[in-house]
């Protein structure tokens, strides 16, 4: 029978873990080059001279003292679930700072192996570690390994099989001082009274934690048996101090044995320092953030051009045969309205979908997503926003399910409820094609310019919502920013399409399953009664949207809009998928009809794609909101909000633009 | 080179990025401008903004230059870089638009003249200037 093993997969943020996860066990998870992009824990299998193994691949965490949700998941998998071993991921490039977590896992008594990670970026800046070396220094196995190119994985699983067959370990522990020592001595005699407790984890680490003052640790500890002394105990001393102080042994043994284990060769400065002297300049970084972003959109729009082109022109050859070919009438309808004019017109912005996909992967890869968001704490902090929402809002321009997911990673409830709140705002690839069949008809000339501004003008109404929400609702001061910046990379090929294609196929599945349903929901309603004109008045898509005109003929939409609306609460992209089924537009493509539409103009199409920016994100958007707050109340603002804020701005926008371009 | 090249080369750049830019968002706002059909603006009010970004990393690294300070070098090679990038940027999208006339059929009418834009022209100088002092910031960076 295969020997089963478990192992947990820790370390900082951003030193590979799920590069080295998806190479153990050929998962396709995302990686980042930013810290935070793994926030909840992620499984996987692998194989090994007769073992299975479980990979666990744990949120990125600085140390074992947890303050943000993604670390508790962390912290808690390794001392509540037990795996059996311990693959601490460290950054050689990096190295003092990531062994400050080793000490700490050491004291664990856990069995635990360190994959030296990034060892060929580490000598390619002329600083090789011995591993070997530090592995005698640690008493703990060191694997050289390269996550990107699978080195080092067999020695790394080798190693795991080794420290799992191998009993008992003892606890590598750092001398603290004798002031330090002594309360330790005191604490860890006290907490052996606490039957439940010592039988769970090492009475010395307990200690220790409790004297660094952790909230986790003492709220296990009170209530229990121990807790009289251990109170007595922590109330005569201050644990900010004796933090420090344990800290700054720890930091000692560390410098101790690096010297002993590195070459280090100081360059003046790296072509990445180099580099962000000027991106991360206090008065041009923000420029050249939104200067690269109008870029971004610019290839969107135009490179997907002649892509598009060729997708519709399939698509109104395939209207047109359905059109000509298919009896009865109702089914040629069905196939020629509903389905392909619906999910059609959706499949065409397909090419725009992957494209800002791929730039998007480009930017992440490189390491300059994480530059914006370091570039962007400054005004937000100002603003009352900590700079740590930035990264969830960057996913946010993805999708707004992981973006709001990404935000366990923020310390500080309402920080967290701030930019959950604000993250619908962010643009999502789902509204791109409202922007692009829009922006398209009606500015062809500046067409990536126009989705430029919206989603700039997303990222100003998710930084002004979080300043009101800051000095009314949610008041408190933002918590400190600490970002550390992951060096730049050249993105390959293969890494940048395997991002593009994993976030572009869902587009894809969703065309196939939620905006068809969608669109042949709408085809029904435009459909019956029977006997009526296909998505006439009376229709019962022309009942509703008759009913809902009012509340957005003073924005200049009509009722087909208004029904199409409606339906972008499923998803966005049925916005065009319902727009295609209600203008019917067969052997004519949507454009055109658009186009032809006298209560369409430049104005209204601009407060449209305003709207559609700023109001309600969509059911899965909505689902996540109301898991991460815990809270219907909080779900159900969202949604008011998102409605008044976009309402409004459509309307300043459209009836602005109107006096200036005419039409609304 | 010495510094003195990058300083003027840089400086010619970062005025011509500057003006231009300038231009193009004057245009975008009062419309075209007479007289100045050679400079191909596009009367696109982002593009002037994203010219007059490349021209502000070019001048900020002259005035560090002239000042004696190591770093305004950094600045100038970064500009460089920019100008490339929003280069390559232009020049995939004339690509495009070109495929694009090609497959609807009006590939007769298209013309590359048409599609020109002082981002596309002026990267051809900053091409110059990358291949010169810019490539060294591609050493030393691993793949990702």
């Amino acid at each position: 029978m295969k020997r089963e093993i478990r192992i947990a997969l820790t370390g900082n943020p951003n030193v590979g873990k799920t590069t080295l996860f998806n190479a153990l066990t050929g998962s396709r998870q995302h990686v980042g080059n930013w810290p935070g992009v793994t926030v909840e824990k992620k499984t996987g299998k692998a194989s090994r001279n007769g073992c299975e193994f479980e990979v666990v691949d744990l949120p990125g965490t600085y140390s074992l003292t947890a303050y943000s949700a993604d670390e508790v998941v962390a912290r808690d998998f390794i001392l509540d679930e037990k795996p059996d071993v311990v693959v601490q991921v460290v950054d050689a490039t990096n190295l003092e700072r990531n062994l400050y977590l080793t000490t700490q896992l050491a004291e664990l008594r856990t069995p635990i192996v360190v994959a030296l990670n990034m060892a060929d970026m580490a000598e390619a800046q002329g600083d090789p570690i011995d591993y070997r070396r530090l592995s005698a220094f640690l008493e703990i196995p060191v694997v050289r390994t390269v996550g990107t190119r699978g080195e080092g994985l067999q020695d790394l699983l080798d190693a795991a099989i080794r420290e799992a067959e191998t009993s008992p370990h003892h606890e590598h522990t750092i001398g603290y001082g004798n002031e330090v020592e002594t309360l330790i001595a005191t604490l860890v005699d006290a907490l052996r009274t606490d039957a439940d407790l010592s039988g769970r984890y090492p009475l010395r680490w307990l200690a220790v934690k409790l004297l660094e003052g952790d909230e986790n640790v003492l709220a296990m500890v009170r209530g229990g048996a121990a807790f009289p002394r251990v109170e007595g105990v922590l109330s005569s001393i201050d644990a900010d101090e004796y933090e420090a102080a344990m800290a700054d042994k720890r930091y000692e043994a560390i410098s101790a044995v690096l010297p002993q284990v590195r070459k280090a060769s100081f360059r003046e400065m790296s072509p990445s320092d180099m580099v962000d002297r000027v991106v991360t300049d206090r008065y041009l970084g923000i420029p050249i953030f939104l200067a690269l972003m109008w870029g971004a959109f610019e290839l969107t729009f135009t490179v997907a051009t002649p892509f598009m082109t060729a997708i519709d022109t399939v698509v109104a050859w395939l209207a047109e045969f359905v059109a000509g070919s298919i009896e009865p009438a109702w089914l040629a309808s069905l196939l020629g309205d509903g389905i392909i004019g619906g999910v059609g017109s959706v499949l065409i912005f397909l090419p725009n979908i992957f494209i800002l996909f791929l730039i998007l992967a480009i930017l992440e890869d490189s390491g300059y997503l994480a530059r914006a968001a370091f570039i962007m704490d400054r005004p937000l902090y100002a603003l009352g926003l900590p700079g740590k929402s930035f990264v969830p809002m960057l996913v946010g321009f993805g999708c707004n399910v992981p973006a709001i997911m990404a935000t366990r990673s923020i310390e500080g409830e309402k920080d967290r409820l701030l930019t959950i709140l604000v993250n619908p705002f962010m643009s999502c690839s789902a509204r791109l094609p409202v922007y692009i069949l829009f922006a398209g008809v009606f500015f062809p000339e500046q067409a990536g310019s126009v989705v430029f501004f919206l989603y700039v003008l997303g990222i100003a109404v998710a930084i002004a919502s979080a300043k009101l929400f800051r000095s009314t609702i949610l008041p408190g001061e933002a918590s400190p920013f600490v970002m550390e910046m992951p060096p730049y990379r050249i993105p390959t090929a293969k890494t940048a399409l395997l991002h593009m294609w994993s976030r572009g196929s869902m587009y894809i599945r969703k065309a196939g399953t939620i905006i068809l349903a969608g669109v042949l929901v709408v085809w029904v309603l435009a459909s019956f009664p029977f006997g009526v004109e296909y998505g006439g008045a009376e229709s019962f898509a022309g009942m509703i949207g008759h009913v809902l005109e009012p509340l957005v003929a003073p924005l200049g939409f009509d009722w087909k809009v208004a029904v199409a609306l409606i339906f972008g609460f499923i998803a966005k992209e049925i916005v065009v998928g319902s727009l295609g089924t209600l203008y019917g537009t067969g052997e004519e493509t949507l454009p055109t009809a658009l186009l032809a539409d006298p209560g369409l103009s430049a104005a209204t199409a601009l407060a449209l794609m305003v709207f559609v920016l700023l109001y309600t994100p969509c059911v899965a958007a909505l689902g996540v909101i109301r898991k991460e707050t815990g809270s219907w109340k909080w779900t159900g603002f969202s949604v008011a909000y998102g409605l008044v804020v976009a309402w409004i701005l459509a309307f300043v926008v459209g009836h602005g633009a109107g006096l200036f371009m005419g039409g609304m | 080179m010495s510094d003195t090249a990058k300083l003027v080369f840089g400086a010619v750049l970062g005025v011509l990025y500057l003006v231009i830019g300038l231009l193009q968002m004057v245009g975008a706002v009062v419309g075209p401008l007479p007289g100045l059909d050679a400079l191909s603006l596009t009367g696109n009010l982002f593009g002037g903004f994203v010219l007059l970004v490349v021209g502000a990393v070019f001048i900020a690294g002259v005035r560090k230059l002239a000042a004696g300070s190591g770093e305004g070098a950094i600045f100038v090679s970064v500009g460089f870089l920019l100008s490339v990038a929003f280069g390559l940027v232009e020049l995939l999208a004339l690509c495009a638009l070109g495929l694009d006339a090609y497959l609807v059929g009006e590939w007769a009418e298209w013309s590359v003249a048409d599609a020109v834009n002082p981002l596309l022209y002026l990267a051809v100088l900053g091409a110059v200037g990358f291949l010169a002092w810019g490539r060294t910031f591609l050493r030393g960076l691993t793949a990702a």
